[in-house]
C-alpha cells in the first residue's frame, strides 16, 4: 500500500480528476496528437508559440489517471519556458522514471512539481502513461503533423 | 469476466490489482468496437485459471475496495 501511495500521490490524484489547462486554444499555433492505442489514452496538445516562448500550452484528451495528470502537470510547468527548456524538462523527466538509480535531491528541485511523479520509476509499465503528454509536446514542437503513438 | 469501475480507469486498476497480488487483464481486449458499443474506454477483466481458488477471489474483492478508496 505505502508503494501504491508513492504512485498515487494526491496531487496525481488530484489532477487526474480535475485536469488543468483542459480544453480547446483557438489560437495555438502549433498542435499534435497523441495515442495510446493499447491503453485508449488519447491526447490533443495546443500550443501558443511565440518566437521561442511558450505562451499558452491546453490539452484535451481522456486516458487513465497517470496520463492525465502527467499532461495536466506539464502544461502548468511549460508557460514561460523556452523551447528548449520545454525540451530538457523532458529529458530530466524521463530520466527520472527510467533511471536505475533514485533521483538525487539536485534532480527532484529542478523538477519541480514532476517530481510526484517518481513513484512511476517503479512501474515500468507506466511510463509511457507518464510520458504521452510531453512525446505529444515534442512533436507539436517539431510540427511533424503525425499523431504520436507511444508502444 | 469484464469490469468497470466508477472514477478509476482501467489501467489504474490493474496497477493496483497487480500491487495486490492478482494478474488481470486491461484495456481494449482487442476489441475496440465493444468497448465503443459501451461507451467505456477500456475494461478490466479477471479469469479463473486451473490455479485459482477461494482466496484469490477474495484478494481481487478487497483490491477492487482498495481501488475505491484511492480513487473515491
Amino acid at each position: 500500500m505505502s508503494d501504491l501511495r508513492e504512485l498515487y500521490q494526491e496531487v496525481i490524484l488530484d489532477h487526474g480528476k480535475n485536469p488543468r489547462n483542459f480544453g480547446p486554444l483557438p489560437e495555438a499555433n502549433r498542435e499534435a496528437h497523441g495515442h495510446n492505442p493499447l491503453c485508449g489514452d488519447k491526447i490533443a496538445l495546443h500550443v501558443v508559440l511565440d518566437g521561442d516562448l511558450v505562451q499558452d500550452v491546453k490539452f484535451e484528451g481522456a486516458g487513465c489517471a497517470i496520463s492525465m495528470a502527467s499532461a495536466s502537470l506539464m502544461t502548468t510547468i511549460l508557460k514561460g519556458k523556452t523551447e528548449a527548456e520545454a525540451r530538457a524538462l523532458f529529458e530530466q523527466f524521463h530520466d527520472l522514471l527510467t533511471s536505475n538509480e533514485e533521483a538525487s535531491l539536485d534532480q527532484l528541485e529542478a523538477l519541480d512539481k514532476l517530481a510526484v511523479f517518481s513513484g512511476v520509476r517503479d512501474y515500468p509499465l507506466r511510463v509511457k502513461c507518464a510520458t504521452l503528454g510531453w512525446h505529444t509536446l515534442n512533436a507539436a514542437l517539431d510540427e511533424t503533423g503525425e499523431t504520436v503513438v507511444t508502444e | 469476466m469484464s469490469f468497470a469501475i466508477d472514477g478509476a480507469h482501467p489501467h489504474d486498476v490493474g496497477t493496483i490489482l497487480d500491487h495486490e497480488g492478482i494478474a488481470v487483464r486491461a484495456g481494449h481486449h482487442c476489441a475496440q468496437p465493444v468497448m465503443d458499443r459501451f461507451g467505456v474506454p477500456a475494461t478490466t477483466r479477471a479469469s479463473f485459471g486451473l490455479h485459482s481458488d477461494y482466496d484469490d477471489v477474495d484478494t481481487l474483492v478487497s483490491g477492487i475496495k482498495l481501488v475505491q478508496e484511492i480513487f473515491g
